[in-house]
């Protein structure tokens, strides 16, 4: 039984960090309509800045966050302005195109600028651990899984009662209304691309302490953010996050109860499953899928 | 703004052009002002997630190049490499068709990867063309009967069952009988793994050790944790494990998170050899075995010309050598260059008849074990059969390598110090 929660618990650390790069992907999708395909590379980008931040300065990955989130969102801007603003209403296969090229290019660059090896780095807390009665949790993990939750909750707070984060809603739910009612949308695309690429910044700066960094840390992360954005319900803030969760958690069950090569078969039949019998996701509502964000 | 980046993608497709342009016909003015050239094509992966190996297996043919280039070439002819890139086993077979018939490479040096060599060297047999294998192991490369294929490193089968005989030498530094002995095999489920696992299997089955765990997952997961309960519910004496770097850094340290510990750890190769490895996880990484291609420590009276290599290594790439994979190319490398000199020409019939030809000692080659190729009718075709894996232990986070005596460089320290 004590393995069991272990077990339990590990995947919904782990489901935290999923959650955490798929809020980001959901925004993007449920108010632009756009699936950007670069998003794993986004993460890449902010876990190689947290990197150099910390080789080269010796700032810690968690202080990064303060300055790898802004940097995040500028490029977010930037991508956004040379990159989405031309093909936004482009159709779906084409927009589709643009974020995977988009996605070679960052990549191939940053394998042309720092190579190929795994960078890390050094901490003193990266492989410390709390117990929790007799379960063992690993402390970076759980900072990740708590400011996850952090995240969530204040996106939800921003979206619900500031006056950007309602007329990022209106525009979700009815574009051409919204754009008669006086909001701007070009200048609203742009805030939520970029809020969508800060929110993995945070997501690379947590990680670094856990994991590594190299060219295609992306595909490892993107996929499986698909996967969760779709099981939760494209364009739900609240289905990515508990998306993400149950995914953490159906990943670290089947591999110890199943087998460890074949978690992600599991993951992605119970993704075809929902895709089959309930394709706007497990939290969304019917339609949700063409309406966006709720 | 839109005006500049619409100048801009028209420049950076005219500039593309004209390099490619320019390229191309420099090739072809060269073949005819210069005819003096070997071109041999060169197949690893540069890109993508294997491309740090890649490119060290690929490092040490290409110092082999240099030297051999310094000390005249082949038949009075400067060595060139063609290069390819494959990052994955569909790009290795259209790399490999490309090499061979747009560029006409008769001889292909690859690849590091076994997947990848298993594909491409599929199509340079089809097409009657040299695949010199210098540092992909899994053992169904050379078990196809091929005529053209040659492989101067040790099999994958080779490393799991050293590693099991290691295993059974060590049993009374840990303080157990060999016959008690609990043990765990791990590894990852591409055809690299699977090898060295089942084989692994094979011999602790033959050696009479309990083998209590049996894992495999893949290598892309981004989390370990329900492979090391697995593990630890099993309670092993003595760990066997085969991943590539990606997963070999997240094991251990998710091992120390979910406080998993063996007495001994044994890798076997790929990840465990790497630099990366032990910066990553620093002090941790110490007392963990690697079975591996011969390391750079080797004892230089066991490993002739090893020096050489690692000053020639630093000398052009301004770095010390990552890992062993670097100087097995080197040393395979070398004994392709000696092959195609006693065959007088590209033909790759000729070249077949003198790799057959070749018996070199143990003792006499930068890697210490000597080579010899298995004929066309032996069932491991093409493989170097006097090759062998032997084992290096972290220290300071450096491998020093350990056993067989004769090798070592320094001493077997044991048991596995438990996580603080």
């Amino acid at each position: 039984m004590i393995e069991f929660f272990q077990v339990l618990v590990s995947g919904i650390m782990l489901g935290g960090i999923y959650s955490l790069i798929s809020i980001g992907l959901t925004l993007i999708f449920g108010i632009m309509r756009i699936l950007n395909f670069a998003h794993g590379e986004y993460l890449m980008i902010a876990m190689y800045l947290s990197f150099w931040l910390f080789k080269l300065l010796n700032i810690d990955p968690y202080v990064s966050i303060i300055i790898v989130v802004p940097a995040l969102f500028l490029l977010g801007i930037i991508s956004q302005k040379l990159v989405i603003k031309p093909i936004i209403n482009a159709p779906p296969t084409m927009q589709i195109f643009a974020t995977v090229g988009l996605s070679l290019v960052f990549q191939n660059l940053a394998l042309f600028l720092w190579k190929a090896d795994y960078r890390t780095v050094k901490t003193s807390y990266q492989t410390a651990t709390i117990h929790l009665g007799p379960m063992l949790v690993s402390f970076p993990r759980m900072v990740a899984f708590l400011i996850a939750i952090i995240v969530s909750l204040g996106f939800f707070y921003f979206l619900k009662n500031t006056y950007t984060g309602k007329a990022l809603r209106s525009i979700a739910q009815n574009r051409e209304a919204a754009m008669l009612m006086g909001i701007d949308v070009s200048k609203m695309y742009m805030i939520a691309f970029a809020l969508g690429t800060a929110c993995v910044g945070v997501a690379g700066a947590l990680l670094m302490p856990v994991y590594y960094v190299f060219p295609t840390v992306g595909t490892y992360f993107g996929v499986t953010a698909f996967v969760v954005v779709v099981l939760g319900g494209m364009g739900n803030m609240t289905g990515a996050f508990l998306g993400g969760l149950l995914i953490g958690v159906i990943e670290s069950i089947s591999g110890v109860y199943i087998d460890p090569s074949l978690k992600e078969a599991v993951y992605f039949i119970i993704f075809i499953l929902v895709l089959l019998f309930k394709p706007s996701g497990l939290f969304g509502l019917r339609g949700a899928e063409e309406v966006g964000l709720k | 703004m839109k005006k500049i980046l619409v100048y801009l993608v028209v420049f950076a497709l005219i500039s593309t052009f004209a390099v490619g342009c320019s390229s191309g016909g420099g090739g072809g003015a060269e073949k005819e002002s210069k005819p003096e050239v070997v071109k041999i094509g060169v197949l690893f992966p540069f890109s993508g997630s294997m491309a740090a190996l890649g490119e060290e297996n690929f490092r040490g043919a290409e110092i082999a190049r240099l030297v051999r280039n310094k000390q005249g070439g082949l038949w009075g002819k400067q060595i060139e490499f063609v290069k390819a890139d494959a990052p994955d086993a569909t790009a290795a077979v259209a790399e490999a068709d490309r090499l061979i018939n747009k560029e006409g490479m008769k001889v292909i040096i690859g690849s590091y990867s076994s997947s990848l060599s298993y594909a491409a060297s599929e199509v340079a047999e089809r097409n009657g063309v040299i695949y010199w294998e210098v540092g992909g192991i899994s053992d169904p490369i050379t078990s196809r009967g091929y005529k053209y294929l040659f492989r101067t490193v040790p099999t994958g089968s080779s490393f799991g069952i050293q590693a099991v005989k290691f295993a059974k030498a060590i049993a009374p530094d840990i303080g157990v009988k060999p016959e008690e002995m609990k043990i765990a095999i791990v590894h990852e489920d591409s055809m690299y793994g699977t090898t060295v696992g089942e084989n692994a299997k094979a011999e602790a089955e033959r050696q009479g050790l309990d083998l209590v765990e049996m894992v495999a997952y893949s290598a892309k997961t981004n989390d370990l944790s329900s492979v090391i309960l697995k593990l630890k519910a099993a309670n092993p004496d003595v760990l066997i494990a085969t991943s590539y770097i990606t997963d070999t850094i997240l094991f251990w340290r998710q091992a120390r998170e979910l406080n998993f510990y063996v007495k001994a750890a044994i890798g076997t190769g790929a990840g465990y050899a790497m630099r990366d490895f032990a910066e990553a996880v620093g002090d941790d990484v110490n007392r963990i075995f690697n079975v591996d291609f011969p390391q750079l420590d080797t004892n230089p009276e066991f490993a002739k010309g090893i020096d050489e290599f690692k000053k020639l290594y630093e000398e052009t790439f301004g770095e010390p050598p990552k890992s062993g994979h670097s100087l097995v190319a080197y040393a395979g490398a070398l004994i392709l260059w000696d092959v195609m000199e006693k065959a007088g020409s590209m033909d790759p019939e000729a070249i077949r008849k003198a790799a057959l030809e070749v018996d070199i000692p143990d003792g006499e080659t930068a890697v210490g074990f000597g080579c010899k190729f298995a004929g066309p009718d032996a069932e491991n075709a093409g493989q170097n059969i006097k090759a062998y894996p032997l084992v290096a232990q972290w220290k300071n986070q450096k491998l020093v390598t350990v056993w067989p005596e004769e090798a070592a460089a320094g001493e077997i320290e044991l048991p596995m110090k438990p996580w603080e």
